[in-house]
C-alpha cells in the first residue's frame, strides 16, 4: 500500500520533471541558472589532453595536441558548440607513465577539466587509468590514441573511449595480407615488449601467423645500436633480403631498424604497423635514405595525409594552412584534427547543458554514426567502447607517401576477438558542411 | 566566582564519573604511577614521571591552557641495540637503554607551536621498545586519566602519532572511545602488524634471492645466534645498497647474486631490484629520486632513459634499503614474540601482484620479457625457495593488538604517498574502512525513515590527507644525480613539515571540539596553507599487498 503510494508520487514528481524538462529545453543554455558540470561555463567548454610534447616519444606525437586546437579554434571562430568555445589544456607528460600521472591529476584537480581527451600512449595511459581512476571518477576519456585492446572494454574502463583500431585487429588483418601476399617468405618482427606488443603478438597468434624471428625491445630503449643487434639477430635467424620484417613498435623504433638496415644493405619487405608507420616522422628522426622506406608496407585506417582528393584530408589541410602555421601534415596532424572533430560531434550530442555522464551515453548512442575522415566503422555502443575497426594497406613510395596497394582503399574489419577479417562495405558519412557538426 | 567554581567542579565530577565508567567498562590497567616530578619554566608546566609498568612519560602544560591535550604515540624504536660499526643511517650504536624517553610530539617546533597555542602536551616512551602495540596501549590508556587528574580544565583529549605510534592511537581509538575526543593517526601502520611483515618479508625475501642469497631473513634462531643472524643481514643489506648503483650503472649483477646473476645475466640487475620493491609495494618516489626526470636536455634520449629505467630502480634502492633493515629488526623482534616464523610467501603469485605496475614501469622493468624471465627465476623452488610459516606462530602473532578499523571517534589521517616504511595504503585500508561505515549508516538511516518518517543524514567521521611528493625534484650535476641534501617532501618516513604537523594538530582539535570533522572552506585554507597537502576524495593509494591478497 505504502508503496503503490510512492509510487504515485513518483510518477506524478517525474511528469512534473519531464513537462518543465520539454518547457526548458526550448530556451538558450546560456539563459539557464542550471548548475553547470565541472569544466562547464556559460561560454566555455574546458577539455585536457596529456601528450608527449617533449621526451622520446616526442617527434611526431607533438603534433597531435595543436592540431587538435587548430580544429578546435576553427569551431570556436564560428560559434563554438552551443555559443561555448572549447578551450584545451595540454599538459606534457614526457611518455612517462607517472608523469602523466601527475599530469593528469593537475587537468583535473587544478584546471578542472571537463574531460580527458585524445590522451596517447598505452603504458602512461594504463598508469592514470590505475592511479586516477578515470572510470571511478565518472570523467569522460574520450579517444585514446593507443591500439591497446584493453581500453575498448567497457566493464573495465567504463569512461574510456578508444580512438585507434586495437593491435589485435591490427595484427589480424596484417596477418590476412601476408598470408595472401607472402605465404612463401621467412617471417621476422620487431616487437615492443609491452603490452602494446603483446596484443599485437595476440592478434599474430589469433590469426595462426608464427615468426621466423622474434625480437622484442623494451619501450624506450630503441636506439642506432640496438637496431644493429635487430639487423644481426634478423640475419642470424635466417631472415634474408625479400624476406618480411614486420616493425610493430613507435615511430622511432621504425626509424632506427630502416636506418641501420639501410646502412647495412638489408633488405627485407617492410611492413610497418600504423603506430610507427608516420613517414614524415621517420624522415625527421633519423637519416633514413628514401629508398629504404620506399616498397615498405603500411597500414592505416584514415585516408593517406598526401590524398587531396579525399575531402576530409583537403578540409583538414585549410585548418592547418589556416590555424596551425601550416606544420608539415602527417598522420600525426591527421590524427589530431580528426579526433577533435569527433569530440565536438559527442559535446553536441550531449545536448546544451553538457554533463559527463551524458556525453558518456551520447556516445555510446551516437558514437557510430559521427563524420570522421575514418575509412573503418566506428564501434561505439552501449556495450563496447571500441574505436575504429579495420584498417587498409598501402605502399610507401619514394617521396614517402602511403599509397593504396591497389590504388583504392580496400578496408579489412575485424574484432579483438576470433572474429574473421572481412572486406568492408562501410561507407563513411560525409564531411559536415564547412567541416561544422551540426548533429544534436 | 561561585558559578564558575560549581561549573568546574560539575565538569570534574563528570569526567571523573566518565573514567570511572570507562574503567568499570573497557578495564583500563589500573594505575599506580610514581609520582610525577613537576617544573616550570616559562610559563609551561613539564612533569616527568612513570607509568605503572614503568614507562617514563612526560607532560607539558602552559600557563593559557585551553583545555584540549595532546596525547602523542611516538614510533617504532629498535628492540635492540646496534653495533656501532654500523652507519649512523642504519642505527649504528644505537642502545635501547638510551631510547626509553618520553616523546610528546613530533618535533620541538611543533611542540613549540603546540604550547603557543595553548595546547597540553602528553606522551610516554613505552615500557618496551619495538612492536610493543599492547604495551603502548595500554599505557596510554593510563597516561589520560593520569593527566586529566593532574589538569582538571582538560575537556578534549586528541591522540595522535606516528608511525606505529599512528598503530597504536587507531587501537586506542578502537578500545577507549571514551577517553579521546578525536585521533590523528599519521603515517600508521594499520590493521595488524602481520600486513607490514608481509611486505618487509617480500622484500627481504626478493633482495635474498637476487642478490645475496646468504640473507636469513627470517626464522631467526633463538638468543644470541639469532641476534647474530638479524646484524649479519642488515650488514648485507648495507653491502648491498652500496654495491647497487654500480650495478645499474654497468648492468652487471652483484657479485653476491649467485644463481640469479647467472640465469638472469641478460637482464638488467636494477629491473630485479625494482621488481622486488614493486611485489613488496615499496614505493617508486624516494628522497632524492622522482622516476621522472633525467639528466640533460629533456628532449634527449638520456632524459628519457634515465627517467624511464634508471630513476625507479634508483628510488626503489633509495626506499628499500632503510625498510628492509627495519623489516629485519621488526621480523626478529616478532618472531621473538610470537615463537617462530611468521612470515609466508610458499602461496604468494607475485606475478599477479605486479600486473598493474608492469606496464607503467614496463622499461625499468626490461620489457614483459624480462619480466616473465625474472617471475620464473622467482617461481623456481630449487634457485627461490619460498618461506613457510609457522602455524603457532601465526597464531601468537595475530593474538597481538589488532585494528578493526572502527571509526569511534572524529579521525584524521595523514599519509605521504611515499612513504617507504608505513606506505599509504595503511591510510587507505582505514579509509575503506570509514566508507563502509558511512554506507551502513546510510542505509540504517534510509531504513529508519522508512520507519519514523524521520531522516538523519549520516556525516562521515573520518579524513584523510595526502601528502604527496612534487612531480619532479630529482637534481644532477652534469649527468650525476644528486643524493645529499633533505628528503623531498611527501617521501621517506613520516617526514613532514611543521606546518603539515600543525595543520592536522588544528584540524584534530577543532573535530574534537565539536565531534565532527571539519568541513567548509576553513579546512580548504588550512590545508592550502600548509602546503603540500590535499584532500581528494577521488585519490585511492594502493593497499599493502597483504590487504589486497585477503
Amino acid at each position: 500500500m505504502i508503496g503503490s503510494h510512492r509510487k504515485k508520487q513518483f510518477m506524478l514528481a517525474s511528469a512534473a520533471l519531464a513537462v518543465s524538462g520539454l518547457a526548458l529545453s526550448a530556451l538558450p543554455a546560456q539563459a539557464l541558472n542550471v548548475r553547470q558540470e565541472v569544466g562547464v561555463t556559460a561560454t566555455t567548454i574546458k577539455l585536457g589532453i596529456t601528450v608527449p610534447v617533449t621526451g622520446i616519444a616526442a617527434p611526431g606525437y607533438n603534433k597531435v595536441a595543436p592540431a587538435m586546437k587548430a580544429y578546435f579554434d576553427y569551431v570556436n571562430a564560428n560559434g563554438g558548440v552551443y555559443g561555448r568555445k572549447i578551450s584545451l589544456v595540454v599538459k606534457d607528460d614526457g611518455y612517462i607513465p607517472t608523469l602523466a600521472v601527475a599530469k593528469t591529476k593537475e587537468l583535473l584537480l587544478k584546471d578542472k577539466v571537463f574531460a580527458v581527451v585524445g590522451a596517447l600512449g598505452t603504458a602512461t595511459h594504463k598508469a592514470v587509468s590505475r592511479s586516477v581512476n578515470l572510470g571511478r571518477q565518472g570523467i569522460p576519456d574520450l579517444f585514446v590514441n593507443t591500439g591497446y585492446s584493453g581500453f575498448g572494454v567497457k566493464k573495465d574502463y567504463p569512461t574510456t573511449f578508444a580512438l585507434l583500431p586495437s593491435y589485435i585487429m591490427e595484427a589480424k588483418i596484417m596477418s590476412s595480407y601476408i598470408k595472401e601476399n607472402f605465404s612463401t617468405k621467412k617471417i621476422g618482427i620487431i616487437v615492443q615488449d609491452d603490452d602494446f606488443g603483446d596484443d599485437a603478438i595476440a592478434g599474430f597468434g589469433q590469426a595462426g601467423l608464427t615468426f621466423d624471428s622474434t625480437i622484442p625491445y623494451a619501450s624506450g630503449s630503441q636506439s642506432a645500436a640496438k637496431a644493429a643487434e635487430w639487423v644481426t639477430k634478423l640475419k642470424k635467424d635466417g631472415i634474408t633480403n625479400g624476406d618480411v620484417v614486420i616493425l610493430f613498435g613507435v615511430t622511432t623504433a621504425t626509424a632506427a631498424a630502416l636506418a641501420v638496415a639501410g646502412a647495412y644493405g638489408f633488405k627485407p619487405q617492410w611492413i610497418l604497423g600504423s603506430v610507427g608507420g608516420d613517414a614524415t616522422t621517420i624522415k625527421a628522426a633519423t637519416a633514413v635514405p628514401a629508398a629504404v622506406l620506399n616498397g615498405a608496407i603500411g597500414a592505416s585506417f584514415l585516408p593517406a595525409p598526401t590524398d587531396t582528393s579525399d575531402e576530409y584530408i583537403k578540409f583538414f589541410q585549410g585548418i592547418n594552412t589556416t590555424y596551425n602555421h601550416a606544420v608539415t601534415f602527417d598522420n600525426n596532424v591527421l590524427v589530431g584534427m580528426n579526433s577533435a572533430m569527433m569530440i565536438v560531434q559527442a559535446l553536441r550530442a550531449a545536448g546544451q547543458n553538457p554533463t559527463r555522464k551524458g556525453l558518456i551515453t551520447a556516445l555510446e548512442t551516437k558514437g557510430s554514426t559521427f563524420a570522421s575522415a575514418g575509412l573503418a566503422p566506428l564501434g561505439y555502443s552501449a556495450k563496447s567502447h571500441v574505436g575504429y575497426t579495420g584498417y587498409w594497406f598501402g605502399k610507401y613510395n619514394l617521396a614517402g607517401e602511403l599509397k593504396p596497394v591497389d590504388n583504392a582503399y580496400v578496408v579489412y574489419t575485424t574484432d579483438s576477438g576470433t572474429g574473421q577479417v572481412v572486406k568492408s562495405t562501410y561507407k563513411r558519412p560525409a564531411l559536415p558542411t564547412n567541416g561544422l557538426p551540426s548533429n544534436s | 566566582m561561585s558559578k564558575l567554581t560549581s561549573t568546574k567542579s560539575r565538569v570534574f565530577s563528570l569526567i571523573a564519573a566518565a573514567s570511572l565508567v570507562s574503567m568499570t567498562l573497557v578495564s583500563i590497567p589500573s594505575a599506580h604511577a610514581a609520582d610525577a616530578v613537576c617544573a616550570t619554566v616559562h610559563y609551561v608546566e613539564t612533569c616527568n614521571g612513570a607509568t605503572s609498568d614503568g614507562a617514563k612519560y612526560q607532560s607539558m602544560v602552559p600557563a593559557n591552557f585551553n583545555g584540549t591535550v595532546f596525547l602523542y604515540s611516538h614510533g617504532y624504536r629498535y628492540p635492540v641495540d646496534i653495533p656501532a660499526s654500523f652507519p649512523a643511517a642504519a642505527g649504528g650504536g644505537y642502545k635501547v637503554a638510551n631510547y626509553m624517553f618520553a616523546q610528546v610530539g613530533p618535533s620541538a617546533a611543533v611542540v613549540g607551536s603546540l604550547l603557543a597555542k595553548g595546547y597540553g602536551v602528553v606522551g610516554s616512551g613505552f615500557s618496551v621498545q619495538g612492536w610493543n602495540a599492547d604495551k603502548g596501549l595500554a599505557t596510554d590508556a593510563e597516561l589520560i586519566p593520569l593527566f586529566k587528574a593532574k589538569y582538571t580544565k582538560t575537556t578534549k583529549v586528541v591522540a595522535w602519532g606516528e608511525s606505529l605510534g599512528g598503530f597504536i592511537t587507531q587501537a586506542l581509538a578502537e578500545k577507549y572511545p571514551t577517553l579521546v575526543d578525536a585521533v590523528a593517526p599519521m603515517c600508521m601502520a594499520a590493521g595488524s602488524v602481520e600486513a607490514e611483515l608481509t611486505m618487509a618479508g617480500d622484500a627481504l625475501w626478493g633482495l635474498k634471492t637476487f642478490f645475496d642469497p646468504s640473507i636469513v631473513g627470517h626464522s631467526y634462531k633463538a638468543g644470541l645466534a639469532g641476534y647474530a643472524e638479524a646484524m649479519g643481514d642488515i650488514a648485507k643489506i648495507l653491502t648491498i645498497a652500496s654495491k647497487i648503483p654500480a650495478a645499474v650503472a654497468t648492468d652487471k649483477w652483484l657479485d653476491t647474486s649467485g644463481a640469479a646473476g647467472v640465469a638472469l645475466a641478460a637482464i638488467p640487475p636494477r629491473s630485479a631490484l625494482l621488481l622486488v620493491g614493486l611485489m613488496s609495494g615499496v614505493p617508486t618516489q624516494s628522497a632524492h629520486f622522482d622516476s621522472t626526470t633525467g639528466p640533460g636536455p629533456v628532449d634527449s634520449a638520456d632524459y628519457s632513459k634515465f627517467a624511464l629505467a634508471a630513476s625507479p630502480a634508483l628510488a626503489t634502492l633509495e626506499n628499500i634499503a632503510g625498510a628492509a633493515i627495519l623489516g629485519v629488526l621488526a621480523t626478529y623482534d616478532v618472531e621473538l614474540q610470537a615463537g617462530g616464523t611468521v612470515f609466508d610467501n610458499s602461496k604468494t603469485d607475485y606475478a599477479s601482484r605486479i600486473t598493474n605496475e608492469a606496464a607503467s614501469f614496463n622499461l625499468a622493468l626490461s620489457g614483459n620479457s624480462a619480466i616473465k624471465g625474472m617471475m620464473g627465476f622467482l617461481a623456481t623452488a630449487s634457485v627461490a625457495p619460498r618461506w613457510t610459516a609457522d602455524a603457532a606462530s601465526v597464531a601468537k602473532m595475530r593474538a597481538l593488538v589488532s585494528h578493526t578499523g572502527t571509526i569511534n571517534v572524529p579521525t584524521i589521517g595523514l599519509a605521504a604517498t611515499a612513504d617507504a616504511t608505513t606506505p599509504a595504503g595503511n591510510l587507505q585500508w582505514l579509509a575503506d574502512r570509514a566508507a563502509e561505515q558511512l554506507a551502513a549508516s546510510k542505509v540504517a538511516a534510509q531504513a529508519e525513515y522508512v520507519k519514523t518518517g524521520t531522516f538523519v543524514s549520516p556525516k562521515s567521521k573520518f579524513l584523510a590527507i595526502w601528502n604527496a611528493p612534487a612531480a619532479s625534484y630529482t637534481k644532477f650535476s652534469g649527468a650525476t644525480p644528486i643524493t645529499s641534501g633533505p628528503a623531498a617532501n611527501g617521501t621517506t618516513h613520516c617526514n613532514y613539515t611543521t606546518a603539515q604537523y600543525m595543520a592536522v594538530a588544528v584540524l584534530a582539535a577543532q573535530a574534537a571540539t565539536t565531534g565532527a570533522i571539519p568541513v567548509g572552506g576553513g579546512v580548504k585554507t588550512i590545508i592550502r596553507k600548509a602546503g603540500g597537502l590535499a584532500i581528494d576524495p577521488n585519490f585511492r593509494a594502493p593497499l599493502l599487498k597483504f590487504y589486497n591478497e585477503q
